[in-house]
Formats: C-alpha cells, structure tokens, sequence
C-alpha cells in the first residue's frame, strides 16, 4: 500500500500529488479496531455506580466556548464530508461548500486562540510532567484537574492536526477561484504537492481521532462531559467522582434555577 | 522517460456479446479501456500521455450497432459509426440536426470509424492535459490553462471549477438540444440518464466528463418523438471548415405553433465543459416568431454570467451571434 501519490509527467518527472487515499480504508479500520478492544476492556471491567447528576451544579464550560465547540463541529463534519465523499465515489459539486466551512472553521479557530490567550486559563488544557502520573490508572492514579490527561492530549492532536489542515487549506484555497479573487499561482506544482499531501494527512488522522472523541463522548460514564458540552454544567458528584476539586474548582453555574429552566447553550455559564 | 519506439504491452479483450463486455468492464474496472472507433483513445496512446493495461474493444458487438425506430421515438447503438448516422434516412427525416452534427465532425475518415458512443464520451482536448502534463483533469493539483500565461483561446466561459476545459464534441450538443437519454448499462443492470444529467463538469468531477461509472458502457441513446420534424439550427465556428474542433457552436431545436415558437431547446459547445444550455433565451422566445428582431432581444441572454479567460473573450461575442443566426431562421 502507498502512502503517497506520484505521477510520471510527460519529461519523466515524478510528481508528487498528495496522499494515497487507499489508507483510508487502513485508518477507518484501525480506529475501529481500537474502539472494538477498548469497549472490550471496558465491558469486562466492573463499572461502579455512576455519580449523580443532581444536587449542586458547576460551572465547567461558558456559553462562548460551547458555541465555539458546536461551530467547530458543524464545520469539521461539513469538512470532512465535501472533501472524504467525493474521493470515495460520492459524486456533488463539493468546493465551495468546503472551503466555505474552511472559513467558518478558521474564524472559530482565531477567534478560541484569541480567547484562550487573553480570557481562559491555558494552563488548564497544557499537558505538564506532573499529568504523567494520570497513566498509573486505577486508584493510583491521582484525579485531574478540570481535563485529564487524556483529554488534554486529545485537544492537542486534534488542534495539531487542525491548524495543519487550516493552514493548508487557505494555502489551496488562494489557488481557485472565489468571489474575491482570481486564483493565484503562488505556489509551484511541488510545493502544491506538499499540501495536497499535509491536507490529506491532517484529514486521515483527524478522521481517527474524531471518531475515538465521537466514542468516548457517546460511553456512559462520559456521557456527563457531553451534557456539559451542551449546557455547561456538571454536578458537585461528578466533579467528586471524576475530578481532583483541589486542582479545578469551578464555580457554581450561573443560576442553577436559569439553567434548570433554559438548559439550551445561551445558559450562561462562566 | 517512455520509449516512443514500441507499442507498450496491452491487454486485448475482444466480447461479442454485451454481457461479456459487462462483466469484463466490472471485473478490470479501473485499469481498462473501452475502446470503439479508437479516434479518441489512439492519439492518447501514441503520444504516450495516458497509458492503459487492458483494452475492452467493443466493436465486435453487433448489438451496439445500428438504428432503430421505437415506440417512442428512434434509439441508435452507441457502436454506430458518425458516418451511418449522416447516411441514415429516419436520422435525416426526424433529426437533421443530429445528422448536421454528425457531418461536421473532424473528417470523413474519422467519421467512418468513430462512434457516437467515442464521440460522446471523448475526453477533452485541452493540450495541456493532452500533452501528459500532471494538472487537475489527470490528477493533479492545477491548471495550467487557467493561469497568467496559460493559451486558454479554446477554453471555457462557463461552469469552470479550477479546470476550465471544454466538451469537445459535436453531437453532444445536438443530444442535448434533442432531449435524448442516454442508455448505460453494467452487470448491475441499465439507467437511463438524460443528456443534461449525461454530462458532468468538473465541479462534480474533476477527471471524468460522463457520468458513465468505472463499470458501464453507453449502450444506446434514444432521442424522443417530442422533437421529432422541429424546426432546427446547427452551426459550428471553427479555425478550419473541416477536421477541425468547435471554438463556439450552437444547437437549437424549436417547436413552432402558428408562426410562433411554442417551446425551444438550445446547447452551446465550445464554451463549458458539457454542452451549455440555454434557459433564459429557451424562456425568452416562447410565443415570439422565429425573426431577427426575437433573435436580437435573446442574444445577450446567452452570455450571462460568462466567465471569460485572458484568451477567449470573443467567444461571447460568438455565441451571442450564433443565437442571433439560430434564432433569424
Ligand atoms: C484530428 C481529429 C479531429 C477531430 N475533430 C472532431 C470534431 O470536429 N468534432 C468532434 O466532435 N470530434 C472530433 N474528433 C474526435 C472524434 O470525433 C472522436 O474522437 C470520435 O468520434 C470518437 O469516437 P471513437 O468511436 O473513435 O472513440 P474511441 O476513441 O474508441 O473512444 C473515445 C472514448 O470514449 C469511450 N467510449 C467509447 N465508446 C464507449 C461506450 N460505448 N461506452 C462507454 N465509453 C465509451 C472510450 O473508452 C474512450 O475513452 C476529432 C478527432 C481527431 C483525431
Ligand atoms: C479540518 C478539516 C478539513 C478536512 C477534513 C479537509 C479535507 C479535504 C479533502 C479530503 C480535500 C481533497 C484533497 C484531495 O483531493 O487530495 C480537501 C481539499 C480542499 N480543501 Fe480541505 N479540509 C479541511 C479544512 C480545510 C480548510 C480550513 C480550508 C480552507 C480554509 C480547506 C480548503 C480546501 C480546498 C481549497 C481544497 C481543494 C483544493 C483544490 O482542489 O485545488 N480545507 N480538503
Ligand atoms: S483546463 Fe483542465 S485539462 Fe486543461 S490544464 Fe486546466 S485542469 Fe488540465
């Protein structure tokens, strides 16, 4: 199997087109390989009782970043589907759509790099040594701050990966036509090669990685992150259960009643 | 660098029957070629810009072949040669504008071996592309006729998506202004795709200009009874009067009732990567008489929303003409 492709031109000079989309079909088994032994593992564990939802609610996730989450989804699956579907044999017009979602996605990308700079605690997602020890597992294993190990790393893959898809992308998108402008010939037919290449690399990984985030998000005993993700809040027992209330202490979701009553993203939640 | 000097190794399959050449075309799907009249596919492989393992030559099925009148209308083999088209007399009585087509096309002697099934699924001439360089069409990252110093004269004006060829063929036009269907059958078994859906521009696909899959051959195509003795136009501007492709040319198809026009189909080639239709000037028209002055209120309809290239800006001026002409009678 290649992972690149190359074409012979007509002098004789290998040309180097981008990614071989055969590994595709390797990632998509791979990442179902993974998710089928991790559910193993996890049915043959015992499961303790779940922590309750009730009680005290926490703040873990503010209305702005929920929103910059659920943009940034939109516009990965947009993404992925105009640019994966077409080289599967899906046959639509898939550009514009595509590099649209590309500029919904690097906006909402600028705009979480701004915010977590200047307003959110960045330390919070870095991964320092001291996380390491999170690899023990079982009750060895010290609880996290407000992410886990786990966590943290795969927002840095995934931010890795996207800014490298964001990157190349606006480089392929100066070369077609937009409304507002005409395509440029910037780049040579090499240097173009390279990010038809990183393009498809950073799409092949992301496509691992949103899957194993898509599954971990849909297991039960995470199922609370992706409430929070919605509504912004977790309860005083999950934090317990799941974090180390020494290393994160959240603050009480604005208005518990006004998030009780109106649970939707617009719940303010700082 | 590839030797010029010997025929590289290919695989030949010569099937009789439809079937055979079905299940041949699903089973070496991708690394075959069909092959009709080979006027397209023989300048591909002796310049050495494409190169292929296998070869499906269809020609030996004679149920590709010939034309016949069906209840609906008249249905023609995709093996039939341009030649029997322009010789045949239910073509020349119901569809002259297809037999105009067919009789313009390069020269008597690739009209006596080329196909309309070749014809219509001819790749495009663009010499960038057929010169073997690695753009878009061939499965590259560019275009090398859409940029600063790219001789785009023959290009598009319309539909471009990065690549900015053109359909080369004349039929397609007169198919697609005749409201033909078109025939593709497979070991899964046949679909009927009309000629507007038939042909695809590269915002859809950038390498193929059919909609034929991997494993389908164009059986047939079957032109309806609906535009049967209509009144036609066919013209085709071009470098040289003959052997020589479209820069601009026009189909139209007209149904009259009392002096006027009851309903109207027109295609442009030359000017996008499938024929080019018409809408706005088919909508103008209705109910007006075939007349220079309908001619001159409809031409400037027909280069709306044209993109033109550094090189072919006076292909607007062309079609707005050859609307003009169609339309004077
Ligand atoms: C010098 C020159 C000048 C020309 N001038 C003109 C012109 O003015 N106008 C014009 O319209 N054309 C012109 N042509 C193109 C020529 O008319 C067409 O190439 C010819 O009609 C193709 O028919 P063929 O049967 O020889 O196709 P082939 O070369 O056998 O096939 C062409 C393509 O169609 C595919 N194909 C063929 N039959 C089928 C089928 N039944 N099902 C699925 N796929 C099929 C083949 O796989 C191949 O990709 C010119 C060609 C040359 C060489
Ligand atoms: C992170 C998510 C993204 C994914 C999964 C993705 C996926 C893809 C895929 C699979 C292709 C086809 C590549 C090929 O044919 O080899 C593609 C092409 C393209 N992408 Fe993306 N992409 C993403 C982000 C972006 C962004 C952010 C932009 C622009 C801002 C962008 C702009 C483009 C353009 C312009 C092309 C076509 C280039 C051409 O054909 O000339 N992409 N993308
Ligand atoms: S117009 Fe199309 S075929 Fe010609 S160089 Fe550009 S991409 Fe290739």
């Amino acid at each position: 199997m290649e992972i690149v492709r190359y074409r012979e031109d007509v002098w004789g000079r290998e040309v180097l087109l981008g990614v071989s989309w055969d590994l595709l079909w390797l990632v998509i088994a791979a990442t179902f390989i993974v998710i089928m032994v991790h559910a193993a593992i996890m049915l043959a564990r015992k499961s303790g009782p779940r922590p309750s939802a009730d009680g005290e609610r926490l703040s873990r996730h503010a209305a702005q970043d929920r929103w910059f989450h659920w943009i940034t989804a939109a516009a990965f699956f947009v993404l992925l589907a105009t640019g994966v579907l077409p080289i599967v044999g899906v046959k639509f017009p898939w550009l514009t759509a595509h590099w649209v979602a590309g500029i919904v996605l690097t906006a909402a990308i600028v705009f979480h790099i701004v915010r977590s700079l200047f307003w959110k605690d960045l330390a919070a997602i870095w991964i320092k040594p001291s996380d390491l020890a999170e690899l023990a597992g079982g009750a060895a294993a010290p609880l996290p701050g407000k992410y886990s190990l786990a966590q943290k790393g795969m927002h840095l893959a995934m931010a890795v990966l996207v800014l490298v898809a964001v990157g190349t992308g606006i480089a392929m998108l100066v070369q077609i036509d937009t409304p507002w402008w005409a395509r440029s010939n910037f780049l040579s037919e090499a240097a173009l090669g390279w990010m038809f290449l990183l393009h498809g690399l950073s799409t092949l990984a992301l496509i691992g990685f949103a899957a194993l985030h898509l599954y971990f998000t849909a297991r039960p005993e995470k199922q609370f992150y992706l409430r929070a993700m919605v509504k912004g809040w977790v309860s005083r027992s999950e934090l317990a259960a799941h974090h180390d209330p020494a290393r994160w202490t959240p603050d009480a979701a604005a208005s518990g009643d006004a998030a009780q009553a109106s649970p939707g993203l617009g719940a303010d939640a700082r | 660098m590839t030797a010029y000097d010997v025929m590289p190794d290919i695989e030949l399959y010569q099937p009789a029957t439809v079937e055979d050449a079905t299940e041949l075309a699903a089973r070496l799907k991708g690394s075959a070629w069909l092959l009709a009249g080979g006027q397209d596919t023989y300048g591909w492989l002796k310049d050495r810009a494409k190169t292929v393992e296998a070869m499906i030559d269809l020609k030996g099925i004679d149920a590709l072949k010939g034309i016949r009148e069906t209840p609906g209308g008249v249905e023609i083999g995709a093996l039939t040669t341009l030649t029997e088209i322009v010789r045949h007399p239910l073509i020349g009585e119901r569809y002259p504008l297809l037999r105009e087509a067919a009789a313009v096309v390069a020269s008597p002697q690739i009209r006596n071996m080329g196909t309309l099934g070749g014809n219509l699924c001819q790749d495009t001439r663009c010499w960038y592309y057929r010169r073997g360089l690695s753009c878009y069409r061939a499965g590259g990252n560019t275009c090398y006729a859409d940029s600063p110093a790219g001789m785009n004269r023959e290009h598009a004006l319309f539909g471009a998506s990065r690549c900015v060829a053109v359909s080369p063929s004349d039929t397609a036009i007169a198919l697609s202004a005749l409201e033909a269907t078109m025939i593709a059958t497979s070991r899964r078994g046949s679909r009927e795709i009309p000629a507007d859906d038939f042909f695809v521009g590269p915002d859809v696909d950038i390498v193929n200009m059919t909609a034929l899959a991997a494993d389908e051959v164009l059986a047939s195509v079957r032109l309806p009874d609906r535009w049967a003795n209509a009144e036609f136009h066919f013209e085709k501007v071009a470098d040289r009067n003959v052997w020589d492709f479209a820069l601009v040319s026009i189909a139209a198809a007209l149904r009259m009732r009392d002096g006027h026009i009851e309903n109207a189909r027109f295609a442009c080639g030359g000017v996008a990567c499938v024929p080019y239709r018409l809408p706005a000037v088919e909508r103008a028209v209705v109910g007006k008489p075939r007349s220079e002055s309908t001619g001159e209120q409809a031409a400037h309809l027909a280069s709306r929303g044209a993109k033109p290239l550094n090189h072919n800006q006076f292909k607007v001026p062309l079609m707005e003409n050859l609307v003009r002409r169609a339309l004077r009678g």
